[in-house]
């Protein structure tokens, strides 16, 4: 090869390689995925090489959900249970011919914004349009859970529904939702009013 | 040969160049005391040019501040470099037996200097830490962040639409790929406090989200670029659909997965908005079987750590088990798997993984070079000898 060529060949070889770093937007598909806390972001114990305790967790937030009392239930048939994972303290799945649907147990400090704003971000996550507080009415019926009064929210959705339960529980609110296939979500419906009627959370406010 | 060859192929380059050189690496070695490993290497040696600055924590700062020394970075003197030997190479070098060794040492060399450029662009460094019982099927960059917009209406997949957070310059506009949503910066903080305020917000430039929902606010801070230390990366970001602007949400790596998603909807779809580490996904996932942490008896010096693995691959054919403990990674699918961490009191490993294509040939540079050493210091060796035995 002649010089300047080489010298030519060089130069764009290494103007194309740093063209390949720069960042631009892109979008990709993933297999379905649960929202779970990965354990860099849990509080973790002292540990060496990236230490992530020192990323500032929002006062508060993971301490409640460490702190929050213990939770016990009854697995109805059916459902696969996992180990509770960060804020979730119960993961079940369940399958049936026309689908799954996952069940998941949180709690977080506070009312979270409240009943209506929780519910219609239920809504959005199944792509039905938000409610006001009439609309709400029709979608919610009293439940009594672990001797509290909660409410039962019932969301069909074209493909996909969300039953769920939200209860005040001394200052936290306990989201208990089963989102899935709605034909399954439909004929799971009496296993989770009954899982809901089971479940007992540690109570020391009341002696 | 014409001027232009001489000066790229001359001896007298490579001596300025190399002398560049040590002032780089000198100043480079000033500044990591403030600037940590990581960004100084971007700063002095992954870079064409280079300014270094005199440091504030220097004595006499007020008299001094005004000095600045531009030099060369560590691309533009590799590349001279690369190009310097190339050029003198094919202008002065005859290929002979009797020069074969030095052959050997200079293609070697060509090939080190190549490869630490092929290292810097497309070697890729992140973090996956797996609980022990569960599997992970991406690791996230501990550095990058990425503003996401997750929709997760499809029953089969969920579909991520990513805009990396170096792009999120205030007052830029950019369009969510494939989505009808664009969105404009309106803060960038590359580091914030982030906390909840006590009393109302009187001027908060976020409208929606869980910024009004929950009263959070950030402040900026000062970036920071200890080794373990992770910024907080906070922006508020104007969102819009085609036809004007849907809300202003607060969006920051702190605001995880411990909060109910901050959801976008527009029309019949919804987004999930979030920033967080940048993740890179694979198409197999690894499960934590076990992790062993042994220590020394009767002390905390960890003697041993190992983590058993299953790796489950979309691809049948490709599912393996592995052990991999220190300075005996897992290399699979152009990626090797370090054991470099653990934490939940031993019930989640760490690996570092790490992406580089051309981890193989420094290994061959060095042969290359040892082997024409041994070529050409064998040839006059061989003819002293041959030459005694006459004598």
């Amino acid at each position: 090869m002649k010089t300047p060529q080489l010298l030519a060949a060089s130069l764009a070889a290494m103007l194309f390689l740093s063209a390949c770093d720069k960042p631009e937007p892109v979008t990709y598909t993933v297999p379905k995925e649960e929202r779970s806390a990965t354990v860099l972001n849990q509080a973790p114990q002292p540990q060496p090489e990236v230490d992530t305790s020192k990323m500032q967790p929002l006062p508060g937030m993971a301490e409640a959900a460490e702190a929050a009392p213990e939770l016990t239930y009854t697995v109805p048939e059916g459902w696969d249970e996992f180990p509770p994972q960060s804020v979730r303290k119960a993961n079940f799945r369940v399958s049936d011919e026309s689908g799954s649907a996952e069940i998941a147990v949180t709690v977080f400090p506070g009312d979270v914004g409240g009943k209506l704003a929780n519910i219609n971000r239920w809504r959005s996550q199944i792509g039905l349009d938000p409610v006001d507080l009439q609309g709400m009415r029709q979608v919610v019926r009293p439940l009594m859970i672990s001797q509290h009064s909660g409410m039962l929210v019932s969301l069909p959705g074209p493909e996909q529904s969300i039953l769920g339960a939200i209860l005040d529980f001394h200052g936290s609110t306990w989201f208990f939702k089963m989102q899935g296939a709605t034909g399954t979500v439909a004929s799971q419906s009496g296993a989770m009013e009954t899982f809901l009627s089971s479940v007992q959370i540690g109570d020391h406010h009341h002696h | 040969m014409t001027p232009l060859f001489k000066f790229f192929a001359s001896l007298r380059l490579t001596v300025v160049l190399l002398a560049f050189s040590i002032v780089l690496v000198f100043f480079g070695t000033l500044d990591q005391v403030h600037y940590g490993i990581w960004e100084t290497q971007k700063r002095y040696f992954e870079s064409f040019f280079v300014i270094w600055s005199y440091p504030e924590q220097w004595i006499a700062y007020d008299a001094l501040f005004w000095l600045h020394l531009p030099m060369p970075g560590g691309y533009l003197l590799g590349g001279m470099l690369l190009i310097n030997l190339l050029t003198a190479h094919f202008t002065r070098f005859k290929l002979s037996l009797k020069k074969s060794g030095i052959f050997l040492v200079h293609f070697g060399l060509i090939l080190l200097l190549v490869s630490e450029l092929l290292t810097d662009l497309v070697s890729q460094e992140s973090q996956m830490p797996i609980d022990e019982g569960s599997s992970m099927n991406y690791s996230q960059a501990f550095r990058a962040n990425e503003l996401v917009f997750i929709d997760r209406s499809h029953p089969e997949h969920d579909t991520v639409h990513s805009i990396p957070t170096e792009l999120l310059k205030p007052g830029v506009n950019i369009e969510v790929p494939d989505t009808p949503l664009s969105i404009r910066t309106v803060r960038f903080f590359p580091n914030a406090d982030v906390g909840r305020a006590q009393a109302p917000i009187s001027s908060n430039l976020a409208d929606s989200g869980v910024a009004v929902k929950m009263n959070v606010v950030a402040t900026p801070k000062a970036v920071s670029y200890a080794e373990n230390y992770i910024n907080t990366e906070t922006a508020y970001v104007e969102i819009s659909g085609e036809d004007g602007v849907i809300g202003t949400w607060l969006v920051s790596n702190v605001i995880d997965e411990r909060f109910p998603p901050q959801m976008v909807s527009y029309g019949e779809q919804a987004w999930e908005v979030a920033i967080r580490f940048t993740r890179y996904y694979y198409p197999f996932s690894l499960e934590l079987i076990d992790f062993k942490h042994e220590k020394y008896p009767g002390t905390e010096i960890p003697f041993n750590f190992s983590s058993e693995i299953n790796v489950d691959h979309e691809d049948d054919t490709k599912d393996q088990k592995a052990l991999i403990y220190m300075n005996h990674p897992l290399r699979y699918e152009g990626l090797t798997f370090y054991q470099a961490s653990f934490a939940n009191q031993d019930k989640t490993s760490i690996f570092q993984v790490v992406r580089n294509p051309g981890w193989v040939l420094p290994y061959v540079s060095v042969l290359l070079m040892g082997l024409g050493m041994c070529v050409q210091f064998g040839m006059h060796f061989f003819k002293f000898i041959s030459k005694r035995g006459t004598a």
